[in-house]
């Protein structure tokens, strides 16, 4: 008898803890993938960041997301821009293998695969008004605009403002309160 | 009386708790992991995105391309994508491995040949280390795994790690031919309610249930169970091989991470399962419980402690004239410590104690054997040229209760001038230290001694554009000592187990994974195998060939993961395994070659995940080995996530 009382104590303890977890427990998203949601920073980007007027032809030319080098996003990126548009400028997403390809580009996601020749990169891209963004170590630093620091599983942003105003982009300050900003005086000598 | 007032309370309980959750479930924001998750995620305020947390598509493509070995990896997704429901089916999809299905529960799996003899079902393949989460599970009876009992829920897999070739120096014992490692997710990356449920005509039925819970911000917990019934399948002439089984498997992880330094993980599982055959049934039960535990000192410095504890269980119940019974105890503590010496090397030393005791009813003597395993390994990365050349020397020293001392000393070198290409080259040493079957089937004692193989591997890996990647391994293995069945003389019975074959392995395996485009990836892969075996004795029966191994001389496959709009998925697999030679000696017939593939279409809606899978559709029914016909058969599935 004792036994089964015993048995019955814990199925009724084991039950208790499951039923608190179950009604209250913390719930986090299963499986959110890291490119998936750094495509969808991508895409509120377009919504914070100011490119001078002259950048677009017309009012609904589109706004085109670079991807140069290796596409870590397989079609995360495309799910997410499909059919979406910010001030009536449509999403577009283009991607390039080298350099020399990226002509009407607006942001500019630079893959690990481009480590080797992100100097030159950054080099030629730091006056034209493109949002650069990269998941490089010393992105920042080295003078892109924007890097994503995954920390704990979650993603950060630390953000060039030099680099950005060099670039001509406005940045906007809900964007700006959230991210890291990169120390001036580490000014960018490329 | 008490009792039972008490378990109607427990009823109660039951129904009111699953009331309760289902009401909370529903009223929860379901996530689904593809598309539509995408829509949600772009509701997000950039500071709520900034709260999520990711899953982190692991480095370990690009480190991969630097292992000095024939290393291949599936993930979870590729797992998922093809449509298999169990552990052996997934391993299929591993092109360096060698895998033919028996029956409906029995497969015979090893990498680089020596499969066994066709018609023993897979129970001779003896060179293969098989993990689950560092917790071995090939049995030293045969030296084989019994497949039947490891039943892995699939959802849980993150990756499987497949070396082909010997692991001898890093890995334990019986890392001959080849090394699988499969690792689940842990407790954290499987929160929330998933429930699957299939049926069909070769599986009868799977239903999979698994909670994952956050019980506090630095502790995890999942629960799940799993059961499965698999139908018979037929041999010649129409005639049923009543090898119908099913299975029912439950499980926990626990997973706390009380700072960033230190993980502890507690996991567990219990089975229980009856597989069919034509004379009788074998019932199989088991437990097995771990705890890990690592420290991290630096990112080039960590401390890994492992204790697991696994029982396993056989036995026949109703056959009296052959009766089996099988009970293996299996105590495990593992440490392994990495550290940097200099600049330039990166340490790696373990020590490893393993307890086995067995119980048998009859056939091998003594009835019961203590089977104290003791190793030790340390190995040396050395970086010779600013990562450019990279040196691993190291070997493991063993003790065991069969063989005595073992030694097994490996070098490996990479080459890596940049992305694109590395070159790789291997040479080792690796034994099979004898099983009870070896060393015990017989009263007169023999003495059985270690196999032993020398191996030598030479590789290439490129990755010619951006979504391309091509790896090409080539071996040549030499085996001393290699198992053969002898005549003897009197008083000893008439056939005896010696060492007194050599034999000689070599072949290529040339795997790929290509993303042709953003909605559609392909791998796969060719493996082409050589072998040969000479009696070193006059005293060896010819039949000793074929009894290590018939194995094919080309398998191919591939496999195709293809997105569509509107959350749709269309999966193949095709796979293409040439002829097996008959043994007439062993009354074993040929198996003719054949090619098969697999179909999986699925839709996603919401949170909910439809799908049909066709599976070996080619032909009414083909042969593998062994005498059962796997027929072409189909199954739906529907899974849900909350």
């Amino acid at each position: 008898m004792s036994i089964l009382k015993t048995i019955a104590f814990t199925f009724l303890y084991i039950l208790l803890l499951l039923s608190n977890v179950l009604l209250f427990g913390q719930k986090s998203m299963p499986d959110v993938k890291e490119y998936q949601v750094k495509a969808v920073f991508l895409y509120n980007f377009a919504q914070f960041v100011e490119w001078p007027a002259t950048t677009f032809e017309t009012a609904n030319s589109p706004i085109v997301i670079g991807v140069l080098g290796k596409d870590p996003f397989g079609s995360f990126l495309d799910e997410t821009i499909h059919e979406e548009n910010v001030n009536g400028h449509p999403l577009r997403v283009t991607r390039f293998s080298k350099l020399e390809d990226v002509k009407e580009c607006h942001i500019l996601f630079i893959s690990d695969s481009e480590q080797d020749y992100l100097k030159k990169i950054l080099e030629k891209l730091r006056d034209q008004p493109i949002l650069t963004v990269s998941d490089m170590n010393n992105f920042a630093r080295q003078g892109g605009i924007i890097r994503f620091i995954t920390e704990e599983r979650k993603t950060r942003l630390r953000i060039n403002i030099e680099a950005a105003r060099l670039a001509n982009l406005t940045i906007s300050s809900k964007l700006l309160r959230l991210a890291e900003i990169v120390p001036e005086e580490k000014k960018i000598e490329q | 009386m008490e009792a039972r007032m008490l378990s109607t309370d427990v009823f109660k309980l039951c129904l009111k708790v699953f009331i309760c959750s289902s009401l909370g479930v529903f009223s929860m924001d379901g996530f689904s992991q593809e598309a539509s998750s995408v829509t949600r995620l772009k509701k997000l305020t950039v500071e709520e995105l900034m709260n999520i947390e990711v899953m982190s598509v692991s480095n370990r493509p690009e480190k991969l391309t630097e292992v000095a070995s024939a290393i291949q990896i599936i993930t979870a997704e590729d797992i998922r994508r093809s449509g298999v429901t169990r552990l052996p089916e997934a391993l299929r999809l591993v092109s360096n491995l060698q895998i033919s299905q028996a029956n409906s529960h029995d497969w015979a799996i090893t990498a680089r040949g020596f499969n066994g003899l066709p018609s023993a079902g897979g129970v001779l393949a003896n060179k293969l280390l098989v993990m689950i989460d560092g917790r071995s599970i090939y049995n030293p009876l045969f030296g084989g795994v019994y497949w039947d009992i490891q039943n892995v829920l699939l959802e849980d897999i993150d990756h499987i790690e497949v070396v082909s070739g010997p692991g001898g120096t890093l890995w334990g014992a019986n890392a001959v031919n080849g090394v699988i490692n499969i690792v689940t997710k842990s407790a954290k990356e499987t929160q929330g309610l998933y429930i699957s449920a299939a049926a069909g005509t070769l599986l009868k039925d799977q239903v999979s249930a698994r909670y994952g819970a956050t019980l506090n911000p630095n502790l995890f917990l999942r629960v799940y169970a799993q059961r499965m019934d698999q139908r018979n399948t037929e041999l010649d002439g129409d005639k049923t091989a009543h090898d119908q089984w099913h299975n029912t498997q439950a499980g926990f992880r626990l997973d706390y991470n009380p700072s960033t330094a230190n993980t502890i993980t507690i996991q567990g599982d219990t089975y229980y399962g009856e597989a069919n055959d034509s004379i009788s049934y074998t019932v199989t039960d088991g437990q097995n419980l771990m705890t890990l535990f690592t420290h991290t000192f630096s990112p080039l410095s960590n401390l890994t402690v492992r204790g697991y504890f696994d029982r396993t269980w056989r036995r026949r119940p109703n056959n009296v004239a052959n009766p089996f019974f099988y009970e293996l105890y299996t105590h495990d503590w593992d440490f392994q410590y990495r550290f940097p010496v200099g600049a330039n090397q990166s340490v790696l030393v373990g020590a490893n104690y393993r307890f086995q005791r067995d119980q048998v009813v009859r056939g091998l003597t003594p009835l019961s054997r203590d089977m104290p395993l003791y190793s030790g390994f340390v190995q040396d990365e050395i970086d010779l040229a600013n990562k450019l050349l990279k040196l691993t020397l190291g070997s493991k020293f063993l003790h065991n209760v069969f063989s005595g001392f073992e030694v097994q000393p490996n070098a490996r070198i990479a080459f890596t001038p940049n992305d694109v290409h590395t070159v790789w080259a291997a040479a080792s040493r690796a034994v099979r230290i004898p099983t009870r079957f070896d060393s015990d089937v017989t009263i007169t004692p023999i003495k059985f001694d270690s196999e032993k193989i020398a191996a030598y591997e030479l590789g290439y890996r490129i990755r010619p554009l951006e979504t391309l990647s091509i790896s090409l391994a080539t071996f040549f293995n030499h085996y001393n000592d290699l198992r053969s069945l002898d005549e003897s003389e009197p008083p000893a019975p008439p056939i005896v187990l010696a060492n007194s074959q050599t034999a000689e392995s070599w072949g290529v395996e040339l795997s790929a994974n290509f993303q042709a485009a953003t909605w559609w990836r392909l791998r796969g892969g060719y493996t082409n195998f050589h072998k040969s075996i000479w009696a070193a004795s006059d005293l060896v029966l010819p039949v000793s060939k074929e009894f290590e191994g018939v194995d094919p001389k080309n398998q191919l496959m591939i496999q195709s993961i293809m997105d569509f709009p509107r959350n749709f998925q269309l999966d193949l697999v095709g796979r293409y395994v040439d002829d097996l030679s008959a043994v007439p000696a062993a009354n074993v017939m040929a198996v003719e070659s054949y090619f098969t593939f697999d179909v999986r279409v699925a839709w996603q809606f919401k949170s909910s995940e439809l799908s049909i899978v066709g599976q070996n559709l080619i032909d009414d029914q083909h042969t593998e080995v062994g005498l059962s016909k796997i027929p072409r058969s189909i199954y739906g599935k529907i899974t849900c996530r909350f």
